[in-house]
């Protein structure tokens, strides 16, 4: 597209300054350098020589403040960022972010300050960054939906009122996954007013006397989010480069396209905390396999950024967190111009023994006979025997066939009046809590999301999809829906259609918003003004998305289910920190 | 309402707007609640960028190309449209009527 060679007066002075190396170096097979901001690894195969600038842990000084010891920051940010006798540098020293917090920081600096930093220089910024002053697991587990780009409906229970304040332009994702000094708040939104100064009309100020919303958000958050806090005193003592070679069990749901289950494989990259992947994973329904090779940095000890078949259509970024102790990865790969597409994702590590990921379908009828089911996950039996199965009271395993170790198909019947509920799997010594549902049918159909967002596009912006599934329910052993003992049976098939939901007098919409493929994948219609509306409208609007399903359970009639669709306009702006659309990354 | 006939158009649509509503048949369907808007990563004022204060987009600017320069001006929308203060000074240059020219200006990633 023309916008991606003509846009970004700031990308082009930084060119390749993404989370994630887009051309590593090779540097040679052990010697690794050390890693910006993180202790040196204690191991005899890395070369364990620090930096002067990456020694030790994150120091901390009596009062507030994290004294900077990079060369380069204090070379490139010293003339603004003036270094005390401490070594803390005015603004930086005192805030503690994500990787995708300083990496728009870092952003902001090249684009508006004159800052000449290099793209390796920026990373290593970046990174040392990331690892210095960054977040505990716990402490960025809250705002995980803003690094993986989540579009959910998130609530700030903790004060509606400093939210409504922060959310008139941004996301609260942003404001949760900062931590930063009394001082620093307060300077934060004098950068706002600065930058921006129509903000006080818009959220800081509300008029009259007494406290405005702007000093309600600084004694909140100064109280909530301070830079010194338990958790990252203790994660940060212990911090270091996790070890994640080696090869992990993948499961996961892709909406839209459903379960995923395959490997990822793990090796050492060009230092310590970069590693590259080799992910191979088959959609459950469809049986469409996919390969995919990337590379990645862990920052601040467990935050996975990485990036998987770069520059191809099919380019996912990845964004995981590494658990504490090494065995579990969860997060959300992704594309799309607004990242709506791509699956959710748990990694398991393999340390020999049999891994099960999970079983597909991931419910059976009381009653069904020799149904197939496979199982999946690594390191299973190639010769099993059926009598290894062992799925509970009132379900029969009757065959079972081997492969690769990554899957077992087995032919299971379950009793006609077998128990409605989970069924846990117990196979070579492990197991899987709730592998498969044994249900008495579908009652209830569920579309999801309930609330979704797509952006017309096509003609000069990206296109936003929105992709929606059909989730089946059994009413449970209750027989009442929405209780807690009502089973998810998972995607279930459905014809798909739209319905106008409407807003105004002879409401419209849905002639113009755009399509929903039998894939349950909404594409908007085309952006710019519409001739062929009233007030050459926008093909924008609000629809039902409606799904119905075939339902036997239902006397032979049809179940169906509705969510929202809003239809809206383009994004001309986009603060992602990874820049641009990848060309012609539209379609999935 | 069986004895009253309107009489004028739109008393007409009020009657065929209700007889519509009627003929909603939700018996079997799992009914989501309201949204919670803003959605997370979206962004709203009232009336907002993505959604009007009902939650939908039937009150919203529209089309979106008639008052983008205003947007763009003002830095109204700092998280929406570029800013012409800061990030993007030039961003209207190729592009003298945004009803008419919108395909020449670019989306801006600061």
């Amino acid at each position: 597209m023309r916008r991606e060679a003509t846009t970004r007066r700031a990308l082009d002075r930084l060119p390749a300054a993404g989370l994630v190396v887009g051309a590593l170096v090779f540097l040679g097979a052990r010697a690794l350098p050390p890693v910006p901001g993180m202790p040196p690894a204690p191991t005899a195969d890395l070369d364990s020589a620090p930096l002067a600038s990456a020694a030790g842990v994150p120091a901390q000084v009596e009062d507030d403040g994290y004294p900077i010891d990079h060369e380069i920051i204090i070379r490139r940010c010293q003339r603004c960022h003036e270094r005390d006798d401490e070594g803390r540098m005015t603004r930086i020293s005192y805030e503690r972010k994500t990787p995708e917090g300083w990496q728009t920081s870092v952003r902001r600096m090249v684009a508006l300050n004159d800052v000449a930093l290099g793209p390796d220089e920026a990373r290593e910024v970046v990174r040392y960054l990331s690892n210095r002053q960054g977040l505990a697991p716990e402490e960025l587990e809250p705002g995980r939906f803003e690094v993986e780009r989540r579009l959910i409906e998130h609530v700030y229970e903790a004060d509606r009122d400093v939210e409504n304040t922060c959310i008139q332009c941004h996301s609260m994702g942003r404001v949760i996954t900062q931590r930063r000094t009394r001082e620093e708040w307060e300077l934060l939104m004098a950068t706002h007013r600065g930058l921006y100064p129509l903000v006080d009309f818009q959220g800081f100020q509300r008029g009259g006397d007494g406290p405005q919303p702007v000093d309600e958000a600084i004694d909140h958050l100064s109280e909530v989010f301070p830079l010194e806090t338990p958790e990252w005193s203790a994660w940060s003592a212990s911090m270091r480069t996790p070890r994640l070679a080696g090869t992990w069990a993948l499961a996961g749901f892709e909406p839209g396209k459903g379960r995923i289950f395959g490997t990822v494989e793990i090796s050492a990259g060009d230092a310590p905390d970069e590693f590259r992947s080799r992910a191979s994973y088959t959609y459950a329904e469809s049986g469409q396999e996919v390969s995919r090779s990337g590379q990645s940095i862990v920052y601040t000890g467990y935050q996975w950024r990485g990036r998987s078949n770069p520059g191809g259509a099919d380019e996912l970024r990845e964004v995981m967190t590494v658990d504490r102790g090494w065995q579990q990865m969860t997060g959300r790969w992704f594309s799309g111009a607004y990242d709506e597409f791509g699956p959710d994702v748990t990694l398991t590590r393999a340390s020999g023994g049999p891994v099960v990921s999970g079983v597909h379908p991931p419910a059976v009828r009381a009653g069904a006979t020799s149904a197939e089911v496979r199982v999946h996950g690594l390191n299973l039996p190639a010769s099993p025997d059926a009598a290894d199965f062992d799925f509970g009271p009132g379900v029969r395993v009757e065959s079972a066939e081997g492969g690769d170790g990554s899957r077992v198909t087995l032919r299971v019947s379950v009793d006609e009046g077998a128990a409605v509920g989970g069924r846990d799997l117990f196979v070579g010594g492990v197991s899987l809590a709730d592998a498969i549902q044994v249900h008495d049918g579908v009652d209830r159909l569920e579309v999801t999301p309930r609330a979704g967002m797509a952006r017309i596009g096509g003609a000069a912006f990206p296109k936003g999809y929105q992709p929606y599934d059909a989730i089946g329910w059994d009413d449970g052993p209750d027989g009442e829906p929405n209780t807690e003992d009502d089973l998810r049976l998972g995607r279930v098939p459905v014809t798909w259609s739209m319905e106008e939901y409407t807003a105004t007098f002879d409401d419209d919409d849905i002639q113009y918003v755009g399509a929903l493929g039998p894939d349950g994948i909404f594409t908007p219609a085309v952006d710019g003004p519409n001739a062929n509306r009233k007030g050459n409208r926008n093909n924008i609007g609000d629809v039902w998305v409606v799904a119905t399903h075939d339902s036997p359970a239902a006397g032979g009639g049809s179940l169906r289910a509705r969510a929202h669709l809003i239809v809206t306009v383009p994004l001309y702006l986009k603060f992602d920190p990874w820049q641009g659309v990848p060309a012609g990354r539209l379609v999935p | 309402m069986k004895h009253l006939k309107p009489i004028n158009q739109k008393a007409g649509r009020i009657e065929a707007q209700v007889a519509r509503e009627e003929m909603d048949v939700v018996g079997l369907e799992s009914r989501p609640e309201g949204p919670h808007i803003p959605l997370g990563c979206s962004l709203v004022f009232s009336p907002g960028w993505e959604v009007d204060s009902t939650g939908g987009t039937a009150g919203l600017c529209q089309p979106v190309e008639r008052d983008l320069f205003d947007c763009h001006l003002a830095c109204f929308w700092p998280a929406h449209v570029p800013d012409q203060l800061n990030h993007s000074p030039d961003w209207t240059s190729q592009c003298a009527s945004a009803q008419k020219d919108w395909r020449k200006l670019d989306l801006v990633f600061p």
